[in-house]
């Protein structure tokens, strides 16, 4: 029985060893065909010269948008890459999109970053087009082909109660109004972003055109006249504060509501999609002087090494952006569409009068001026716009050390370097468990040396006194009671408050009352870092009405050159 | 031998087999013909073309390459870039055009003819032809005419009697602005049309439509376009286009996009304002009119092949394939149903989905009445208005 049963299992497992050999003997087999095939397709393919459809590289168009439609933007990229578009010999093309401001896309448009460009105006694409030809000493520009796929034109946003206290809308309303009404009300606030963006120039246009009395022919003589200066100036006065551009206000005036400014200048889509998010109601006033519109072209870049794959690769993004799905998803996000066959006041438009907004509007525009007149008015606005007085609070604690203190004497450089008025004001205070080094206010006329001296002297070494730090700068702003500047302080830290001597509720209540009685102070906090301590920063920014932003090593020097537009 | 081995084997002796024939092709393919002959090379032809003519090109260009046209066993590959005429122009006089194009359409025949001089010079022949098989050949055509709003467009009539150069010139003076002329308050000041003619040669066009008008007489020579009378009346009117910047280059797409807001009207081309009309309506509660001036001006958007030895014989050849294409019954009609007039006589303006027809109430016309036409303005005359356009009006 027991050979019996040791016969059975012997041969149970030679037939085991069988069917074994016999599966390996087949997957050996099917390497070697494999193999095999793979070198008959070599061969076939070395014999023909043909190009078989293996190994696709994927064309990518390399494409730069600005902040106010980001949203917007993305959205249509990643719409255009999920379409798999191909080019001619099937080879996937792919929208690789950055988010840059006009200014920064105009720099590294002439450094070759970009295949294309989508600035908010076609103002841009002129001082690409000039300052390219300066450089490169020629007469042909780099701005190729361009398409707009949506445009908006520039709007006074204002709280509708506010709008019908001014007359509105039985009277049309312009920038007149707003200066006599800036003027004559202490509580009335307002902003327009800095220059660097198109609604921020465009606004600074019709103010100058305001000045001269005119809504034509703006000559440099005009835009340099001391009594335009002096219009300019007095409605500047009266701004808040500037900004990086419209839709970081829009984003702000959502989540403050009406404490924060009671009218600012954006495009038109900007208060369609605040009134689709808030309960709080903004109006579009399209000035009765005329205003100017942004119109949001995709321009394609004619360096010289642009191959024709990318050139193949615009066509087919600008052939999807003007495609009827698209543009229904423009006009959706609030958007006049580029395509006139698209009516404005479909049951689906979000362009409505419940929305704000006057599809028939607006009846006239400003004459864009030359650019060198552009570039006059941006040069003299420096003259014109409310000063500064900002205090930088850089934390230099020994946690500092290293990358992260390099980065942010590189990002301080940048700060200064992007204010260009010598009139501004601007003081520095480098703490760590203490104050060590303290430069007083002063205009960067006289101090851009010193500070900049100071700047490169940091040192990283012990604790955090970060709120006495700050409370010595609030108390700096709240004794010199200049009501007629920004008053503002831009502090920045990377850890834990841990040796100050003020609390924090205390600094928070002070920096409220001094607010209301004395002069208001805004303050920016950054938080640099993971370890940053944002509950802190957050409750200093809110009892001044400013701002907290994150940062890293990467991002700290673009952080600083934002923050920098606010003056 | 085992069932097993016998496996193990055969399936060697069939990886072998084909690892020897593949060898063997690969042999072959080295030593003579191969097994898979060589595809035939596309032949590639690069167009660059006017702006007002380039989507129907384009469209016309993805027709043919889908209809897989062949020249001596090559398949023929269109493709189209889109470039102004003086930009063009430009690039090709600093031989700054990197790769040359196999052909050019431009807006103008004037353009061909003040390339092939200037480069002529530097290379002892004839660029382009005049004559021949591959002589410039108009592939449409297109009038410049006034499209003006309606509502503006009486006023103007009603204070004027005629919309012309003068008419314009005098709303564009008026110092009230539109009130003044009789119109609304809140139209504000009048606001001509004219394109950069550094950006869109309808530009200069329309420069020297008005010095005909101002003249009037058709050929305008130098010392008509640099007399003081006539350019302090020239900054007066231009004193009245809202915007030269780069947005101010699709002229007509502007008068669409942005309105009445930023044009009343503007001497345009005839193609881009037919093809707006529907869109203008549906944006703009005001449609548009069309007026033909008597001094008329036009594009004739011809097909000129590069005879340089840049490109090959059979690449200039492939040019002339997409010539004839374009210049075919159907791919003609399909222009006129956006709005250009066919240079093919056989092909009607009337026919189904004309423009022309389309748009006749609001003044569009097949034959256009009592005009007189402006002869092509030479070298100098183009050059002494956009120097007086640089000093005067971009710089203003």
């Amino acid at each position: 029985m027991a050979r019996k049963q040791r016969k059975q299992s012997a041969g149970k497992t030679e037939e085991r060893g069988v069917r074994q050999a016999i599966l390996w003997t087949a997957i050996a087999g099917l390497v070697v065909i494999c193999s095999a095939c793979g070198l008959v397709y070599w061969a076939v393919r070395q014999a023909s010269g043909v190009r078989l459809p293996l190994g696709r590289e994927p064309v990518t168009l390399q494409v730069a948008y600005s902040p106010e439609k980001g949203e917007l933007f993305k959205a249509l990229v990643a719409g255009f890459n999920g379409s798999k578009a191909q080019t001619g010999d099937g080879r996937p093309i792919r929208v690789e999109a950055q988010e840059l401001t006009p200014e920064r896309m105009i720099q590294a448009a002439a450094g070759g970053e970009f295949h294309a460009i989508s600035p908010d105006s076609s103002i841009w694409l002129d001082v690409l087009d000039r300052a390219w030809m300066e450089e490169q000493e020629t007469e042909v520009g780099l701005v190729g082909e361009t398409v707009r796929y949506a445009v908006s034109p520039v709007v006074l946003a204002m709280w509708e109660d506010v709008a019908h206290q001014m007359g509105y809308p039985q009277r049309a309303l312009g920038w007149e109004d707003l200066l006599v009404k800036a003027q004559s009300d202490p509580n009335f606030r307002w902003s327009h972003p800095s220059t660097s963006s198109a609604s921020g120039l465009l606004a600074t246009l019709a103010e100058f055109y305001a000045g001269v009395g005119k809504t034509r022919g703006l000559t440099e003589e005009d835009a340099q006249a001391q009594a335009t200066l002096d219009y300019v100036g007095a409605l500047e006065k009266t701004v808040r504060y500037y900004g990086e551009g419209e839709w970081a206000v829009v984003q702000q005036a959502l989540s403050e509501g009406r404490a924060y400014l009671e009218a600012f200048v954006c495009q038109e889509q900007l208060v369609v999609y605040f009134n689709q998010r808030s309960s709080d109601r903004l109006v579009a006033i399209y000035p009765r002087e005329g205003t100017l519109w942004e119109d949001h072209p995709l321009a394609l870049l004619e360096l010289s090494d642009l191959s024709s794959d990318a050139r193949q690769a615009f066509g087919l993004f600008r052939d999807f952006l003007l495609s009827e799905a698209s543009q229904r998803q423009i006009l959706a996000a609030g958007y006049r569409p580029a395509d006139l066959s698209i009516p404005l006041d479909s049951p689906d438009s979000p362009l409505t009068l419940a929305n704000g907004v006057d599809p028939t509007q607006p009846q006239t525009t400003l004459q864009i001026p030359s650019p060198s007149v552009v570039e006059v008015v941006r040069d003299v606005w420096w003259y014109t716009k409310r000063h500064t007085n900002v205090y930088l609070v850089v934390d230099t604690s020994g946690s500092m050390r290293g990358e992260k203190l390099d980065n942010v004497q590189v990002a301080l450089g940048a700060f200064l370097g992007s204010i260009k008025g010598d009139q501004e004001r601007v003081g520095l205070i480098d703490f760590s468990h203490e104050i060590k080094q303290f430069l007083f206010l002063d205009e960067l006329g006289s101090n851009r040396g010193e500070l900049e001296s100071a700047i490169a002297g940091l040192e990283a070494q012990g604790n955090t006194a970060l709120l006495d730090a700050i409370a010595t700068a609030y108390v700096r702003l709240q004794d010199m009671e200049d009501p007629e500047r920004i008053n503002a302080i831009v502090a920045m830290t990377d850890g834990l408050e841990n040796a100050s001597n003020i609390e924090l509720g205390e600094l928070a209540e002070r920096i409220r009352a001094g607010n209301q009685q004395g002069v208001p102070v805004v303050i920016f906090c950054i938080a640099y870092g993971s370890d940053a301590d944002f509950k802190t920063l957050q409750a200093i920014a809110d009892a001044s009405g400013g701002q907290v932003r994150s940062g890293d090593v990467t991002t700290i020097e673009e952080l600083y050159k934002i923050l920098s537009t606010y003056f | 031998m085992n069932r097993t081995r016998l496996i193990f084997f055969a399936v060697i002796g069939l990886a072998l087999i084909i690892v020897v024939a593949s060898l063997g092709v690969r042999w072959l393919g080295q030593q003579k013909a191969p097994l898979v002959g060589p595809a035939p090379e596309t032949l590639e032809v690069r167009i660059v073309c006017a702006l007002p003519v380039e989507p129907w090109v384009r469209e016309a260009a993805k027709d043919f390459n889908a209809q897989k046209h062949k020249l001596e066993g090559h398949p023929i590959q269109v493709t189209v870039i889109p470039m102004d005429g003086l930009t063009a122009m430009s690039r090709y006089e600093r031989e700054e055009m990197n790769p040359l194009p196999t052909a050019w359409i431009p807006d103008s025949r004037y353009l061909v003819e003040l390339v092939n001089a200037a480069l002529k010079e530097m290379r002892g022949r004839d660029v382009f032809l005049t004559d021949g098989e591959y002589r410039a050949r108009p592939i449409v055509l297109s009038l410049f005419s006034w499209g003006i709003y309606q509502s503006r467009a009486e006023v103007l009539r009603q204070k004027y009697t005629d919309v012309n150069w003068q008419t314009i010139h005098d709303a564009a003076m008026a110092k009230g602005g539109w009130p003044e002329l009789g119109g609304d308050p809140a139209w504000g000041y009048f606001k001509l049309v004219v394109p950069n003619p550094h950006k869109n040669v309808g530009g200069l066009m329309a420069m020297v439509a008005a010095a005909g008008e101002y003249y009037q007489k058709p050929r305008i020579d130098t010392a008509d376009v640099t007399a003081p009378e006539f350019q302090a009346w020239l900054k007066e009117l231009m004193g009245a286009v809202t915007d030269f910047s780069s947005l101010g280059a699709y002229s007509v797409e502007n008068l669409a996009l942005f309105g009445y807001s930023m044009g009343d009207g503007g001497q345009l081309l005839e193609s881009d304002l037919l093809t707006n009309m529907a869109g203008i309506q549906t944006r703009w509660e005001d449609p548009l009119v069309i007026v033909y001036p008597t001094y008329l001006t036009w594009f004739d958007f011809p097909f000129t092949v590069w005879m340089g030895p840049e490109t090959t014989a059979l690449e200039k050849n492939g040019a002339l394939e997409f010539e004839k294409y374009l210049l075919s019954p159907e791919v003609q009609q399909k222009a006129a149903e956006r709005g250009l007039r066919p240079a093919n006589l056989e092909v009607p303006l009337t026919g189904e989905g004309s423009l022309f027809v389309r748009w006749q109430s609001q003044g569009a016309m097949t034959v256009v009445p009592r005009t007189t036409a402006m002869r092509p303005p030479d070298r100098d005359v183009l050059l002494a208005l956009l120097r007086w356009f640089d000093l005067n009006i971009a710089e203003r």
